[in-house]
C-alpha cells in the first residue's frame, strides 16, 4: 500500500507543476493587476508604477513565475499585495475557519444522511421514504445560497438563535473555553445549512444502493440461514451499501475545505472561498495561485484518501 | 383512489413543487449575484467609485438629500459606561492594515478612525483649523508653515505625541523601501530636499525642522492652497514603537496588525482579522474622556445589513447599500442620516491617447471620432440626467452640472449654465454641425459622410448598469447617433480601467465611457485634468487649462477668493470645452439606531465624533 501511496505521489508530482504553470499564466492574462483597485486621483500614478516596479509586477510572466517558483522551494509563498502580509500567514489565518466549518458540515451531512439513507432504503415505497425522497429532491432543487439567507434571515435575525456573521464573537481571548464555544456556535449555522443540503446527494446513494442490495442472492442466502432482520441490515446490507459513500468521502472533505464560497459570503465567514474569490477580484495574484495550488493538490490528496479508506472498508479492492 | 394512482398524483404535485421551487430561485438569483458583484467593487477602490449596487427602487417615492440631516436627532442625553456596535458593510474582509501610513482599504480607514487621528482638524470647508491636536501658522515670507502640538496629547502606552515622531512619519513614508501608496501630495513634494530624501542623497530631509517636542516647521519651495486642504500629512508614527523595525517590514508588523496604537478616543483591545475589533476607552483622550466605554467593530454582510440596523446587532454602519434605502427609509428605531458624497459620474471623451514616453496626454482631436465639441455637447443635450437620477436612484443621485461638486460649496459654482436635456437644440446642433443622415438608416453620418458608430465603454456591476448604459444609448439614438457598446457588453472593472487607460495602453475601440470620481479634500483638478495626469482618460489638454489649473495652485490662490475665482472660470471652460461632462451627482445615507447620540457625518463631525459619540439606553 505504501508503495502505492508513493507511485500515486510520483505521478501527480508534474500534474502539480503543470497546474501552478497554467494558473498562473491565466492569473497575468487578467486584465488590471493588484493596484487597479487604487485608482484615486489622491494618489499619483508615479507612486503605482513605482510599487509596481517594487513589487516586480512590471516584469514579464516567466521571470515573475521563477521568482515565485523559486520562493516556494524555500517555503516563502511571496507576499499578498492587498493584505501586505505573507500569503502563508494569510491563508494560516483562513484555513482554520474553513477546517472547523468542513469538519461540522462533514459531521452533520452524515449525521442525517446516513440514517435518513437507512430508513429510506429499507422501508422504501413506504410513506416515510416517500417523505425523506421528498426531502432530497427539494434538497436538489434549492440553490444553497438562498437557503442559506433564509436560514440567517429565520434563525439569526428573527429567532435570534445564531450569530449572523463572522466565525468568533469579537473581543474573546484565543484559547479560553469561551472563545471555543463561541467559534462552535458561529460554525452551526452555516454548516447545518450547508449539511441540509448537501446531505441529500447521500442520502440518495445510500437508498438506492440498499435497495439494489436487499434483492442480491446472497441477502436472500443470509434470510434462508435464519439472520435476524437487524443482522441482515446492519451486517449484510449496511456493509455492501456504504461502498460509494465511502468511497467519495475524501472528496466531499476536499470539496468543503476548497471553500464554499456561496455559504461564507452569506455568514460573512472568513474562510478560504472568501479568500479566493476576492483574491481573483482584486488581482491578488500570490494569494490566488497558492490557493489554487492547495486545492490542486488537496483534490489529489482526497481521490488518495477515498482510494485507501475504500481498501479499508472492502476487502474485494487490494491497492497493490 | 388506487395505489399507482396515488403514486402519479404524487409525482405531479412533486413536479409542480420543483417547477416552483426553480421559478422562484430563478428571480432571487439574479438579485443575489448582481448584489454582490457590485459590493466587490465599492470594497476594491476606495476613492473611485462607479456603478455600484444602486438600484431603482419599486415605489414612486423620490428622496432629497435636502431633507436629510448629517447629524443624529440626539434625542437625550448619553449614559456612563455605554457600548456601540459599528458595522463594516463588506463582503469581504477587512486587510487589517491598521496604520495610517500603510492602510489602502477603506475598512481599515474606517477602524483607524476610532483610535488614530490626524494632528490636523479640519473644517466642513476642507480647510485645516485649530480644532485638531495641533495649532498651525503660516509664515508666507519664508513659505513655512509652524504647528504646535496641543498639551497632553499621548500615545496610548502614554508616551506623549512628539513632533519627532511627525518628522518620523515624513521619513518613514518617503523611505525607498515604503510600501504603501502616499507620500506624493503636495506636503511632501514640497519640502525643501525632497528629491535629496528620496534619492538618497540625503539623511535627512532639509525642510523639516523639529523647534522643539511640540513644535515643527516645513519649510516648502513654495506655498500653496493644496496644502492647506489635506495636502499635509497630518498622521504622526510613534517613533519609540517603530524605530527599530525596518521600513520594509512594517506594514506586516504585530504593531500594525495585532496591537495597533494610536492616540485617537480608543484603544485597540483585540483584532479578529478580517472579522471585528474591539476598542475600549482611552481615558487621557486629549480632548477629554470619550463618552463611550466600549466599542466593537464588525464587518456585516450587505444583503443582511439592513436587518442588522433593524435589529440592533449594530447601532451606526459605514455605508449603506444605497438600492435598499428605498426599501427600508421606514426602518422602525432607525435615524437616516445623509449628505452630498464628494464625488460625481461623468461621461467622457475621448481625445486623445497616452504618450508613455513623454509621460503626458497626447490630445489630437482632429484623429478622433469625438473630437468635435458640437458633438459633444450634443450628446450632453441629449441625455436626462434629472430623469436618470429619479427614475434609478430614487432623487437620491440628481442632474450633475459642473466638475467641483457641490460637496465642495465654496468652489462648486451653480450659476453656471450647463447644457441640460433638450433633444430639440441636439438635433439642431448636429444639423448645424453638419452630421446628416446621408444614407437614410436612421443615423447622421459625420460631415464627411461617412458613418458614425460610437463605441461607449460602461462598467457592470449593479442592477442599474445594463438598463442606464441602455438609457443612454436610446436617449442618444432618438438625435439619431449610433451608439454601441464596446464588445457589445458591460466591461468588469480591472478590464475597463485598463483599457480607459490606467496603464497608459489606451483601447482605441474607446470612443466614450461612462466613470466616476471621488474628490479630495483639495480640490485641485490637476490628477484628473493635467496634461501629465495618466488618470486623465479623455487625453485632453490645452494652454488654458493648464493655465488655470496652475493658477489655482499658485502663491496668489492662497487667497480662497481668487482661488475660487479660478475655479470658477475653470468650470466654466470645462462646459465649454467638455473633455467629460457630469452626469450625476450622488449623495451619502447611513441609518444610525435612535439610541445613538452626538454622530456628526460631515467633515468636521470627524473631528469629535469618536469622542463624543453616547448612546441613550
Amino acid at each position: 500500500m505504501w508503495k502505492f501511496i508513493v507511485r500515486r505521489l510520483l505521478i501527480t508530482t508534474p500534474q502539480i507543476v503543470l497546474l501552478s504553470a497554467i494558473v498562473f499564466i491565466l492569473a497575468q492574462l487578467m486584465p488590471g493587476d493588484a493596484l487597479t483597485g487604487l485608482i484615486d486621483p489622491t494618489v499619483k500614478q508615479e507612486r503605482l508604477e513605482e510599487l509596481r516596479v517594487q513589487l516586480g509586477l512590471d516584469n514579464p510572466w516567466y521571470i515573475q513565475y521563477r521568482d515565485w517558483v523559486a520562493g516556494i522551494v524555500q517555503g516563502d509563498f511571496g507576499r499578498s499585495f492587498i493584505y501586505k502580509m505573507d500569503v502563508t500567514e494569510l491563508i494560516g489565518q483562513r484555513i482554520v475557519n474553513t477546517i472547523w466549518l468542513s469538519v461540522v458540515s462533514v459531521f452533520f451531512i452524515y449525521a442525517i444522511g446516513l440514517p435518513l439513507g437507512i430508513i429510506s432504503g429499507r422501508y422504501n415505497d413506504r410513506l416515510i421514504d416517500q417523505l425523506i425522497t421528498g426531502y432530497t429532491y427539494i434538497g436538489f432543487a434549492t440553490p444553497i445560497f438562498i437557503f442559506g439567507l433564509i436560514a440567517v434571515w429565520i434563525f439569526g435575525f428573527v429567532l435570534g438563535w445564531f450569530p449572523t456573521g463572522g466565525s468568533v464573537a469579537p473581543g474573546l481571548d484565543p484559547g479560553t473555553l469561551e472563545y471555543y464555544l463561541s467559534k462552535i456556535h458561529h460554525v452551526l449555522l452555516p454548516a447545518l445549512s450547508i449539511a441540509l443540503i448537501g446531505t441529500v446527494g447521500t442520502v440518495q446513494y445510500l437508498r438506492s444502493e440498499i435497495v439494489d442490495t436487499k434483492q442480491r442472492d446472497f441477502i436472500i442466502t443470509a434470510r434462508a440461514k435464519g439472520a435476524s432482520e437487524s443482522r441482515v441490515y446492519n451486517r449484510h446490507i449496511f456493509r455492501n451499501s456504504i461502498l460509494p459513500i465511502a468511497a467519495f468521502f475524501g472528496y466531499e472533505i476536499v470539496n468543503l475545505i476548497n471553500g464554499t464560497v456561496l455559504i461564507e459570503q452569506i455568514f460573512s465567514y472568513p474562510g478560504m472561498g472568501n479568500l479566493f474569490l476576492e483574491s481573483i477580484v482584486r488581482r491578488d495574484t500570490t494569494v490566488a495561485i497558492t490557493l489554487v495550488l492547495i486545492s490542486g493538490i488537496g483534490a489529489i490528496l482526497g481521490a488518495l484518501l477515498s482510494d485507501i479508506i475504500l481498501s479499508m472498508v472492502d476487502p474485494r479492492i487490494r491497492i497493490k | 383512489m388506487s395505489k399507482s394512482l396515488l403514486g402519479k398524483f404524487l409525482f405531479v404535485l412533486m413536479l409542480a413543487f420543483v417547477l416552483l421551487i426553480a421559478a422562484c430561485s430563478d428571480g432571487s438569483d439574479d438579485d443575489s449575484s448582481s448584489d454582490e458583484e457590485g459590493n466587490e467593487e465599492s470594497s476594491e477602490n476606495e476613492g473611485e467609485d462607479e456603478e455600484e449596487e444602486e438600484a431603482s427602487g419599486e415605489g414612486d417615492q423620490l428622496y432629497s438629500i435636502e431633507d436629510f440631516s448629517p447629524t443624529t436627532a440626539n434625542s437625550g442625553e448619553p449614559i456612563e459606561g455605554g457600548e456601540l456596535t459599528y458595522g463594516l458593510v463588506t463582503d469581504t474582509a477587512f486587510e487589517g492594515t491598521l496604520n495610517w501610513a500603510f492602510y489602502s482599504g477603506t475598512y481599515d480607514a474606517e477602524i483607524l478612525n476610532w483610535f488614530d487621528e490626524s494632528l490636523l482638524g479640519y473644517s466642513n470647508e476642507y480647510r485645516i483649523n485649530d480644532e485638531g491636536a495641533a495649532t498651525y501658522e503660516v509664515d508666507e515670507e519664508n513659505s513655512s508653515i509652524t504647528f504646535t502640538i496641543k498639551d497632553g496629547v499621548k500615545w496610548h502606552d502614554g508616551e506623549p505625541v512628539t513632533a519627532e515622531d511627525w518628522a518620523f512619519a515624513y521619513e518613514t513614508i518617503l523611505h525607498p523601501d515604503y510600501d504603501g501608496v502616499r507620500g506624493t501630495s503636495a506636503g511632501f513634494t514640497r519640502l525643501l530636499g525632497y528629491e535629496e530624501y528620496v534619492s538618497g542623497e540625503a539623511d535627512e530631509i532639509e525642510g523639516i525642522e523639529i523647534v522643539d517636542d511640540q513644535t515643527i516647521t516645513f519649510h516648502y519651495d513654495r506655498l500653496t492652497p493644496s496644502l492647506l486642504t489635506g495636502g499635509i500629512w497630518g498622521y504622526p508614527l510613534a517613533k519609540h514603537i517603530f524605530e527599530d523595525i525596518p521600513v520594509a517590514e512594517m506594514s506586516s508588523s504585530p504593531e500594525v496588525r495585532e496591537e495597533p496604537i494610536g492616540f485617537g478616543p480608543f484603544k485597540v483591545e483585540s483584532v479578529t482579522p478580517g472579522e471585528s475589533v474591539t476598542l475600549s476607552k482611552f481615558e487621557d483622550y486629549w480632548r477629554g474622556e470619550p463618552n463611550l466605554d466600549k466599542v466593537t467593530i464588525k464587518t456585516i454582510n450587505p444583503s443582511t445589513a439592513a436587518n442588522a440596523v433593524e435589529t440592533g446587532e449594530v447601532d451606526l454602519v459605514d455605508s449603506f447599500p444605497a438600492d435598499q434605502y428605498a426599501d427600508n427609509a421606514d426602518l422602525e428605531g432607525v435615524d437616516w442620516l445623509g449628505m452630498i458624497d464628494q464625488a460625481y459620474t461623468y461621461i467622457g471623451f475621448k481625445l486623445g491617447d497616452w504618450d508613455a514616453e513623454a509621460g503626458k496626454v497626447n490630445y489630437k482631436p482632429e484623429e478622433m471620432k469625438m473630437g468635435d465639441v458640437d458633438l459633444r455637447r450634443a450628446m450632453w443635450y441629449a441625455v436626462d440626467n434629472s430623469e436618470v437620477g429619479e427614475q434609478f436612484y430614487d432623487g437620491l443621485r440628481w442632474n450633475g452640472t459642473t466638475l467641483i461638486p457641490p460637496s465642495h460649496p465654496e468652489y462648486h459654482d451653480d450659476s453656471i449654465e450647463t447644457p441640460t436635456f433638450d433633444p430639440d437644440k441636439a438635433n439642431q446642433i448636429l444639423d448645424d454641425a453638419g452630421y446628416e443622415d446621408v444614407d437614410g438608416d436612421g443615423f447622421r453620418e459625420d460631415p464627411d459622410g461617412e458613418e458614425l458608430v460610437i463605441n461607449f465603454a460602461t462598467m457592470s456591476g449593479g442592477d442599474v448598469a445594463q438598463p442606464l448604459a441602455n438609457y443612454y444609448m436610446q436617449s442618444w439614438e432618438r438625435v439619431g447617433l449610433n451608439v454601441e457598446l464596446v464588445d457589445g457588453r458591460l466591461l468588469e472593472f480591472n478590464s475597463f480601467y485598463d483599457r480607459v487607460g490606467q496603464r497608459g495602453e489606451d483601447d482605441p475601440e474607446i470612443d466614450i465611457y461612462q466613470g466616476a470620481w471621488s474628490v479630495g479634500y483639495d480640490v485641485d483638478p490637476t490628477g484628473l485634468y493635467g496634461k501629465e495626469a495618466l488618470f486623465n482618460f479623455p487625453r485632453y489638454e490645452s494652454e488654458k487649462n493648464d493655465e488655470l489649473l496652475a493658477e489655482g495652485v499658485s502663491e496668489e490662490a492662497f487667497d480662497t477668493e481668487y482661488r475660487k475665482e479660478v475655479y470658477s472660470e475653470w468650470q466654466e471652460f470645462m462646459v465649454e470645452e467638455i473633455p467629460v461632462f457630469p452626469t450625476l451627482y450622488r449623495s451619502i445615507v447611513v441609518p444610525a439606531n435612535e439610541r445613538v447620540v452626538n454622530w456628526d457625518i460631515t467633515v468636521e463631525g470627524t473631528n469629535t465624533r469618536y469622542s463624543e459619540v453616547g448612546v441613550t439606553e
